[in-house]
């Protein structure tokens, strides 16, 4: 229930029935939060690197900021995807240069540019310069007595990497849970599309003022919709629409309000369906496009998030009517950025301690529920 | 009008349609830095309001340091020589790989991080 007084905050409801209680306020706007979760949220779980479709060649790679960790994902000579933390295992430099998915990198191996350390694309040390195979400027070690750098001793610090589809996906924990396990019912219905015959085409990047899980909390409910995306609601029957809820994903179901020719879909179903997979990455297949969208929604720091939205169609080429389905989408997204900073601004004046949350809101309460665990773990 | 609008630096990313409006120059520099860093894409300088032109009438990096220098206690900002090279036709990106090319001649240094100063 609403609390206007810190000390009367309690942890995130166990169920919505009765006192619906969401994530306290403090979560949201403590500066220190956003560290906890670098550890907690994003060093805990699968977390969206990018798209193999991206990286199709051996040899191809781009990075990506996950946790504060940079990590370098890059397809190995037999094929398959490998990540790396970006750091030399010499001394601990950066090695690469910051490459988005969207403009990958093409390299035959890992060169450090501090002192010519050099990996292959499995991440093992392949070569270092003669400067550490001898002694020379040191009076007190013989030639003979320089240690060996044996390549896997020596490897850089790989990360887990595991799929859903052409869906790339990291964990930084040493035995995470398996990636099927988080993904549960998600995994499966999304291979059995096929989402790997669909291109890169655009990519959108927005900054927001506003915490990310405030973002994330919009995205998963549409009690607002019917005030704030008149355009769009126009063709949707919201209460023939069904809001799914599972273990570490939802999915927003809405039914559309006229058929759409199946061409204009790659599900069967005559729906818009957004996936919300924890902690922080969405698959939006919107039902009226013959292709498919993604965001991340990555924390710059407590009040800014970056919203990274990509867009796969059939041709990475985008036609006029995908220009225009997309125009669309950010239309979406420029009408939600308002109402999430709008919310923000009240946030983060401290006023109220802790919100709570309606019975449609379930969505928002699985959310809120998975982040006061990982706090608490 | 809102204090949004009134900001003096807008930088706008015009394949993202997205921009960023602040008081402070520098926080441009970063926009830049992390909206490069996931699409490649320079952003570029739809206002700055610096009020400095009387003073700078170099288009050389290392000269508009050293015009601009005893303005700022401790070095200028990265964002302002940016808005400067901006008039002058550089992309942020452009005038950030220069500003690195004439550091590791020695002709610039950095009293602060993102601030420099001529030598």
């Amino acid at each position: 229930m609403t609390q206007w007084d810190e000390s009367q905050t309690q942890a995130v409801s166990s169920d919505i029935t009765e006192k619906s209680n969401a994530l306290p306020a403090k979560y949201f706007t403590d500066p220190e939060v956003l560290e906890i979760e670098k550890e907690k949220v994003f060093g805990q779980y699968w977390v969206y690197a990018g798209h193999a479709n991206c990286i199709k060649e051996a040899g191809q790679y781009f990075t990506r900021t996950i946790g504060g960790r940079q990590l370098i994902i890059v397809r190995g000579h037999d094929g398959d995807i490998k990540a790396f933390d970006n750091v030399c295992a010499h001394r601990g430099s950066k090695m690469v240069e910051d490459t988005p998915m969207t403009d990958p990198g093409d390299a035959k191996r890992i060169k450090c540019p501090y002192h010519l350390w050099t990996y292959d694309l499995e991440g093992e040390l392949k070569s270092t310069p003669k400067s550490f195979d001898e002694a020379s400027l040191n009076p007190d070690l013989e030639d003979e007595e320089v240690q060996e750098y044996d390549a896997e001793e020596n490897s850089l610090n790989d990360v887990h990497v595991d799929t859903i589809g052409p869906l790339l996906f990291v964990n930084l924990r040493e035995n995470p849970m398996p990636l099927a396990e988080q993904a549960g019912v998600m995994k499966d219905r999304l291979e059995a599309l096929p989402l790997e015959e669909y291109e890169h085409a655009t990519r959108i990047v927005s900054e927001v003022e506003c915490n990310w899980k405030v973002f994330a909390s919009n995205y998963s409910e549409c009690d607002h919709c019917q005030a704030n995306h008149q355009d769009w609601i126009k063709g949707i029957s919201l209460n023939e629409s069904e809001l799914e809820v599972n273990d570490y994903h939802w999915v927003l179901h809405y039914t559309h309000a006229e058929d759409v020719d199946d061409e204009m879909r790659i599900h069967d179903e005559h729906e818009a369906q957004f996936h919300y997979f924890w902690p922080n990455f969405t698959v939006n297949m919107y039902g009226t496009a013959d292709g498919y969208g993604t965001y991340i929604i990555d924390p710059i720091d407590t009040d800014r998030f970056q919203l990274i939205a990509d867009y796969y169609f059939r041709d990475s080429e985008l036609s006029e009517e995908e220009r225009e389905f997309v125009r669309t989408s950010r239309q979406l997204q420029e009408e939600d950025f308002e109402l999430v900073e709008r919310q923000w601004e009240g946030l983060k004046t401290g006023a109220l301690a802790q919100a709570q949350l309606g019975p449609n809101e379930h969505t928002v309460h699985r959310f809120h529920q998975l982040a006061q665990e990982a706090y608490d773990s | 009008m809102s204090t949004q609008d009134q900001a003096p630096y807008v930088a706008v990313c015009p394949e993202c349609d997205v921009d960023l409006r602040t008081e402070t120059p520098n926080e441009i520099v970063e926009f830049y830095r992390r909206h490069y860093r996931v699409t490649g894409h320079d952003v570029e300088f739809e206002r700055a309001q610096m009020g400095l032109d009387e003073d700078v009438t170099s288009g050389d990096i290392k000269d508009v340091v050293w015009q601009l220098q005893d303005r700022y206690e401790n070095g200028v900002p990265v964002g302002v020589i940016a808005a400067v090279m901006s008039d002058r036709g550089l992309s942020i990106g452009e005038t950030l790989d220069e500003i690195h090319e004439v550091r590791m001649t020695g002709g610039l240094y950095e009293p602060q991080d993102d601030h420099l100063g001529a030598f």
